[in-house]
């Protein structure tokens, strides 16, 4: 999908103006935006790999909180600076993808999705287990940093840069190749693309980004808690979004999780159930009538003019 | 080039040869194997024992993806598009993929592939939106734009109609022409009798013959296999 | 003290078996990976607790009642929802299964509160002695009707009619259909029956944990590790995949923390799937 001029237009005015916006806006609005921003990352980045190569990952937040309690444990033990503690972290996340990503993406999608709900698991079990050096469950406290208008730049940043490479994505022979995977996984082996290796790469990619923005929430939030960073509602939160906007979209995952960022800030802390609730009825909606998400719903009435 | 196995529990000592340049045609009744040696061959499966060699090297236990770059294309009994992706991106992959071009010398040869199977006026729609015969016709330049020695039909003519038979054969014979050696599982009789220069004959996973056409459909032990004891 | 800890964990693996039989027998036939299966464990574990609590029955009793209920649940969710997507790629109905399975479990948050529940009739507590061992009734019962269900369904599927029918879909759709048999049927009767049957494993949960809206997703996990090692669509293999966590849970809670139960869990299924992604016997269903 190669975009047209006048959308790069489009584009490059949206980026600008969210890029002078902190100057403008109160903090509520800044931090908000950092919200959205980060969801539209952490969609974004499960994306690359759900949406290419069709592999869901129902353990996708295992990535976020490594990132995010790598990054915390390497600037208060070890007393690093933010910046390479936190690409420390994420390059950590991207190399366990793709270790863990060996055996399990070897067989069907299914028991790749499950396997990674189970790992998970045992990465907050081992949050929880080492809690010497992570605070375990009494949560650990970064150092604090309350320029919230570099965190608002650093999500931003981090979203751009996975908006590229999903572009990437779409429009390079590695990106048609996952696209492949995703279509007719068996053709594609036999018509000469090494799945195996095109997938851990995927895989390795997104991770990594989910790694990035685990370290920026972080040192934003200045505490993790391991329930909260492992949780599997935030993992949930990333497949929804992904999915109502479009996955394997450019665009699916910045609507989707624009829009329902929104929507949790307004019903998250009275109506978390409701919410989810709502979440599940829009994933059996998604699923059984718009199953290209809204970007699909979009190109269809568009091309049916 | 030759291929010779052995066993797998759906195939018993299959033995075969496909000489270069030769149409290989393969019959058999329904579940005789054919297609689970298809999967030995391209890599899907292992083989419990035996090797296959293809231009004196053993690929016996390479994977699928190797065995195309190698030179061997294959085609599925129920197609297998990339259903999202248009036709153009479906052959693209095949000269990316099995040939190692980069995207634009890949999409010229995709280009020229398409117009020889007669898909060029349809490269932008998707896959999905194509009729099952022209999805058996891209699945065909798919595999043609790896550039192989070898191609592996299974069952490519299942549900046409005699006037795009003659088409298909056409083709196949113009491919043969080009230098591929072709190993084809046909139920259509006259079809695979007509173009095959050498014909073999499964049942029960055994290979029960082996020859010329005329020699197979003389082939007591042939026509057993599909009309049973009474017609012999 | 060993002895005891490994019979506490056959006791419990013979539960956790009996879980995982409806999810390995749906995915065995239908070739879906159902993530509700975590909340058919739960309503089974809830209904046994509120029949138990506002009408005085019997946990034992009231299987029947979960079994009934969500052999209609099952069905009608196949039959209506989850059909729809049955022969689309399987993304969706891991999707469809997910999206379903936050809808149950969140309504049943809203509707009974987060707290954990018990199920404590008189004999809770009591058990037995066997030499050195002590052996609780209740766990003891529970874990005898797991088994009772398990080989009950294991003979239902070769014995009976709908049983094999059943089978010979699983192994080959349009073969089946050839036979006579109607796929779409046997897809509902057979989501149906995992569900029921998930529902009796539930109740019997009831009797020795903690119930509670959410408590699927653990569930779930310990199922899928159970049907990877012991082979998906094995049902003797459930049952050795059940021993297996049972005895590795039991040993890991006291030897070395319970923390490192999913540490452990993880690990193996890790190991597993690498050297043996058929499951131990190597019957399992990989394609």
């Amino acid at each position: 999908m190669k975009i047209s001029s006048a959308k790069l237009w489009i584009a490059l005015v949206l980026i600008a103006l969210a890029a002078v916006a902190p100057l403008g806006i109160s903090g509520y609005w800044l931090r908000l935006f950092t919200f959205i921003f980060m969801w539209i990352g952490l969609a974004g980045s499960l994306n690359l790999l759900t949406g290419y190569t069709g592999y869901l990952d129902f353990g996708h937040v295992a990535f976020f909180g490594i990132g995010a309690y790598t990054t915390g444990v390497l600037m208060v033990k070890l007393g690093m600076p933010f910046f390479p503690a936190m690409l420390i972290s994420a390059v950590l996340a991207g190399f366990l993808a793709v270790v863990v990503g060996i055996p399990t993406m070897r067989l069907r999608g299914a028991y790749f999705a499950i396997a990674m709900l189970a790992f998970a698991e045992a990465m907050k079990q081992v949050v929880l287990e080492f809690d010497g050096i992570t605070g375990g469950g009494n949560g650990l406290s970064l150092p604090i940093y309350t320029n919230y208008q570099f965190f608002y730049y650093a999500m931003l940043g981090t979203v751009l840069l996975i908006i590229g490479t999903t572009y990437w994505f779409e429009n390079s022979k590695f990106g048609k190749g996952l696209m492949a995977i995703r279509e007719a996984e068996l053709a594609a082996e036999v018509t000469g693309i090494n799945t195996l290796y095109c997938k851990l790469i995927a895989f390795g990619i997104s991770a990594f980004f989910a790694g990035i923005i685990g370290g920026i929430y972080a040192y934003w939030m200045t505490f993790l808690y391991p329930g909260d960073t492992f949780s599997v509602l935030i993992t949930m939160r990333m497949i929804i979004m992904a999915f109502l906007g479009g996955a394997g979209t450019l665009l699916g995952p910045i609507i989707g999780a624009a829009f329902l960022a929104t929507i949790e800030e307004i019903l998250w802390a009275e109506f978390k159930y409701t919410y989810l609730i709502i979440v599940g009825f829009i994933v059996v909606f998604v699923v059984l009538i718009l199953p290209r998400g809204l970007v699909g719903l979009f190109r269809q009435r568009i091309l049916a003019r | 080039m030759t291929k010779n196995f052995g066993n797998l529990i759906a195939l018993q000592d299959v033995d075969v040869v496909l000489r270069k340049g030769e149409i290989l045609g393969m019959i058999g009744p329904n579940g005789s194997g054919k297609t689970t040696l298809f999967n030995v061959i391209s890599g899907i499966y292992a083989p419990l024992s035996g090797e296959i060699r293809f231009q004196g090297q053993a690929i016996t236990n390479k994977k699928p993806h190797m065995i195309c770059r190698l030179g061997i294309a294959r085609t599925f009994q129920i197609v297998q598009p990339f259903g999202q992706m248009n036709l153009l991106e479906n052959v693209l992959i095949g000269s990316m993929y099995g040939r190692g071009m980069s995207i634009e010398a890949g999409r010229n040869k995709a280009e020229e592939v398409l117009y020889f199977v007669g898909l060029k006026d349809k490269m932008y729609l998707t896959a999905n939106e194509v009729t099952t015969e022209d999805r058996r016709r891209l699945e065909l330049a798919r595999a043609l734009a790896t550039e192989p020695q070898i191609i592996l039909l299974d069952e490519i003519m299942a549900g046409l109609t005699p006037a795009e038979i003659e088409e298909a054969l056409k083709l196949l014979y113009e491919v043969n022409r080009r230098g591929i050696s072709i190993f084809m599982v046909e139920h259509i009789m006259k079809a695979v009798m007509t173009i095959s220069t050498r014909i073999i004959v499964l049942n029960y996973g055994q290979k029960i013959a082996e020859g010329s056409p005329k020699e197979m459909a003389e082939n007591p032990e042939v026509i057993k296999a599909y009309l049973g004891d009474r017609y012999v | 003290m060993l002895l005891q800890v490994l019979l506490n964990g056959v006791l419990i693996g013979g539960i956790y078996a009996a879980c995982a039989v409806g999810f390995s027998l749906i995915f065995g036939v239908l070739r879906i990976i159902n993530i509700v299966h975590g909340e058919f464990l739960m309503l089974g574990a809830f209904i046994t607790y509120w029949l138990f609590k506002l009408h005085g029955i019997d946990p034992f009793l009231s299987i029947p009642f979960s079994f009934a209920i969500l052999w209609i649940l099952g069905y009608l969710l196949q039959k209506y929802v989850i059909n729809r997507i049955i022969e689309a790629p399987e993304i969706m109905s891991l999707l469809l299964t997910f999206g379903l399975s936050l809808i149950i479990a969140n309504l049943a948050l809203i509707a009974w509160k987060g707290d954990y529940r018990l199920v404590n009739p008189e004999y809770a507590g009591a058990n037995f002695r066997l030499a050195s061992l002590t052996i609780p009734y209740t766990r003891l019962a529970t874990s005898v009707f797991a088994l009772a269900a398990m080989a009950g369904l294991y003979l239902f599927l070769k014995q009976t009619d709908l049983g094999r029918a059943i089978k010979a879909t699983s192994q080959n759709k349009d073969g089946a259909r050839l036979q006579g048999v109607h796929p779409a049927t046997i897809y509902s009767v057979t989501f149906a029956l995992g569900a029921a049957v998930t529902g009796i494993a539930g109740s019997l949960l009831s009797m020795s944990f903690s119930v509670f809206p959410s408590m699927g997703g653990d569930y779930l996990l310990f199922s899928f590790f159970i049907v990877v090692v012991g082979g998906m669509g094995h049902i003797p293999g459930a049952l050795t995949g059940g021993l297996i966590l049972g005895i590795l849970q039991s040993l890991s809670t006291n030897f070395v923390g319970a923390g490192m139960t999913y540490i452990l869990i993880f690990v193996l299924l890790y190991i597993v799937l690498i050297f043996r992604p058929a499951g131990i016997f190597g019957k399992g269903l990989v394609e």
